[in-house]
């Protein structure tokens, strides 16, 4: 039977022991029936294997690359050219396409499991990268809550010497002495019971009053003109004596931790801690609070009036009054601006108080028409 | 033209002696010293573009030298690091070379820079390599000694110590053994190589060198 012949040659290699060095770059052909290679360089070596002897595999540093064996493994012929596998096929008659197709499909399905580890690996560093930045922000915030109130009021005066205000009423000023007596009537009800509240009145015409952390609070002369009853003023207060105490700002001061910042405080850098917080309270971060913390603010001084005997009402008759009163100019009332949704915030203290203890409120003996007069 | 290596292992150096025409092309800044009467010729290693992806993927030089002499002459080539060289003939077959291993080579050798495939770049072993094929002599260095082992099936590689392979061999990345060894064993990934075929070896890693002296910098 005449065997056709290749009509092309292929550049490859062989491994054989007689060559010196052991292998050869080679010129390769197919005919009658036999793999040939032509060893180049001189003198030329001729090698060869008869087709239906050879031992098929797949392979090399490309993963394309065919390789052609004796049974005892003694001869290889191999060739990376792209029609090689083809040819080889065609010219033994069909007999290499099967365990060809099986090597391809080992290689392609090897293929696919590097890819999917590879995948898996990318996703685990990504997951890692993301656990590890948000564990570690987790980690200051509640490392920071765990501090002790000291820090706050520490970020607290800080804050305070920074602050650009008016001038501050003398402490025996009969608006200062009556801001003084609601926030000691106020105080044995709050919830840090050591904590010490430090109450400063500031000339200013806004109708505004603010909470720092630790204590200080500030109330603005213009708040004190435009309340209608000493109440009033105790539910304003009691609202921003519970910011101090329920650790708002401190609050804030860890929602803004950058992550170099989170890794100090995990690291102990305390002192860190108060020069970020009494930074992030100059840029006024530190007196605007969430909706969430305002409403926990509300509920939370009503608690202390009604435990002060106080009525909790007059905290949302003064917001009412002042809506009343400024219309939709919230600009005129900076205290209420900071204070969003207050139609919400009055039903809300209204549904909180029904569930407080009924107790007899008592007014507050407290001549705030003296205090206003003074102003 | 007759080459030796001497001062083998630590501190090979190639001393290339020059019959009238003889030619060799080295790794720009490999001269040590020569004859004055040797010519030396700076061509782009492979081309403008070739030159410029081997400077900044194959991390060889830009630049090739050619050496060549009209008279009798002498030539010294040495390469940065200390450690051994080798000399390997190629007769129409080819050598994949890794990256800053390249000494010298006959003009008969044509170099190309390929793709070594991600594989190889997890393996440590770079993500590029240096393609020489044809005919002729071809030298390369190693970091440490050189050791060459004949393939047939499968090997292991510590990563950072493959210098050369043939291209009948296959690259594969795997761990050094299960989760806890490859992370606690300081083997970490290691090279899987598989085929028939000649690798070599260098006895030292740079990524060895670093990691000693980084232990030793705090």
């Amino acid at each position: 039977m005449a065997m056709p012949t290749s009509r092309e040659s292929f550049q490859g290699g062989v491994f054989h022991a007689s060559i010196p060095g052991g292998r050869s770059g080679a010129t390769l052909s197919i005919a009658r029936g036999e793999l040939i290679a032509d060893t180049i360089g001189e003198p030329s070596m001729r090698f060869s294997i008869p087709l239906n002897q050879c031992q098929i595999d797949l392979g090399g540093a490309s993963g394309r690359m065919v390789f052609c064996r004796t049974k005892d493994g003694s001869l290889t012929i191999f060739c990376e050219e792209r029609n090689f596998a083809k040819e080889l096929d065609f010219q033994s008659g069909g007999a290499l396409a099967a365990p060809l197709k099986q090597l391809k499909k080992g290689l392609a399905a090897d293929a696919n499991r590097f890819r999917f580890w590879l995948a898996i690996s990318a996703l685990a560093c990504a997951l890692l990268l993301f656990v590890g930045y948000f564990g570690v922000l987790w980690t200051a915030k509640t490392a920071i809550r765990a501090l002790p109130v000291s820090v706050d009021e520490k970020i607290g005066s800080m804050a305070f010497s920074g602050m650009e205000m008016g001038r501050k009423l003398d402490a025996n000023h009969p608006a200062s002495r009556l801001v003084q007596e609601i926030v000691d009537k106020l105080k044995p009800h709050a919830a840090i019971p050591d904590l010490k509240f430090k109450v400063t009145v500031v000339e200013d015409a806004d109708i505004n009053a603010f909470a720092l952390p630790g204590g200080q609070i500030v109330v603005f002369t213009g708040l004190i003109k435009e309340a209608k009853s000493a109440e009033q003023i105790a539910g304003v207060l009691a609202h921003e004596m519970s910011h101090a105490t329920l650790r708002h700002g401190i609050e804030r001061v860890s929602q803004s931790l950058g992550i170099v910042a989170a890794i100090q405080i995990m690291v102990g850098d305390v002192g860190g801690l108060v020069a970020l917080g009494a930074q992030v309270a100059q840029t006024s971060i530190l007196t605007s609070y969430s909706r969430a913390s305002e409403t926990e603010a509300d509920l939370e001084g009503a608690r202390m009036l009604n435990a002060a005997k106080i009525d909790p009402k007059a905290m949302a008759d003064f917001f009412e009054m002042l809506k009343e009163k400024m219309g939709d100019l919230p600009d005129a009332m900076a205290w209420i601006s900071t204070h969003p949704q207050h139609e919400t915030r009055v039903q809300n203290i209204q549904n909180h108080e029904k569930k407080l203890p009924v107790i007899q409120y008592e007014p507050l003996l407290l001549d705030l028409k003296a205090a206003q007069d003074a102003l | 033209m007759q080459v030796d290596i001497r001062n083998r292992p630590s501190f090979a150096n190639l001393r290339v002696q020059f019959q009238p025409g003889d030619r060799i092309i080295a790794e720009a800044g490999a001269m040590a010293t020569m004859s004055s009467n040797i010519e030396m010729k700076t061509r782009f290693n492979g081309g403008f573009f070739g030159g410029i992806a081997r400077r900044f993927l194959g991390n060889e030089s830009i630049f090739v030298n050619e050496f060549s002499a009209s008279s009798p002459g002498e030539l010294v080539l040495t390469q940065p690091f200390p450690g051994d060289m080798i000399c390997t003939e190629l007769k129409g077959n080819t050598l994949f070379l890794q990256p800053g291993a390249f000494i010298a080579c006959e003009p008969g050798v044509r170099m190309s820079l390929g793709l070594a495939g991600l594989r190889s770049w997890i393996a440590g072993e770079g993500l590029f390599r240096l393609k020489l094929s044809g005919n002729g002599r071809l030298w390369f260095g190693a970091y440490g000694a050189i050791f060459d082992r004949e393939i047939t099936g499968e090997h292991i590689v510590d990563s950072g110590h493959l210098v050369a392979y043939e291209p009948t061999i296959s690259i594969n990345v795997a761990m050094a053994g299960g989760i806890f060894t490859s992370f606690f064993s300081g083997e970490g990934l290691v090279t899987r190589v598989r085929g028939q075929g000649k690798i070599y070896m260098q006895s030292r890693s740079f990524d060895g060198l670093a990691a000693w002296t980084n232990s030793h910098l705090m």
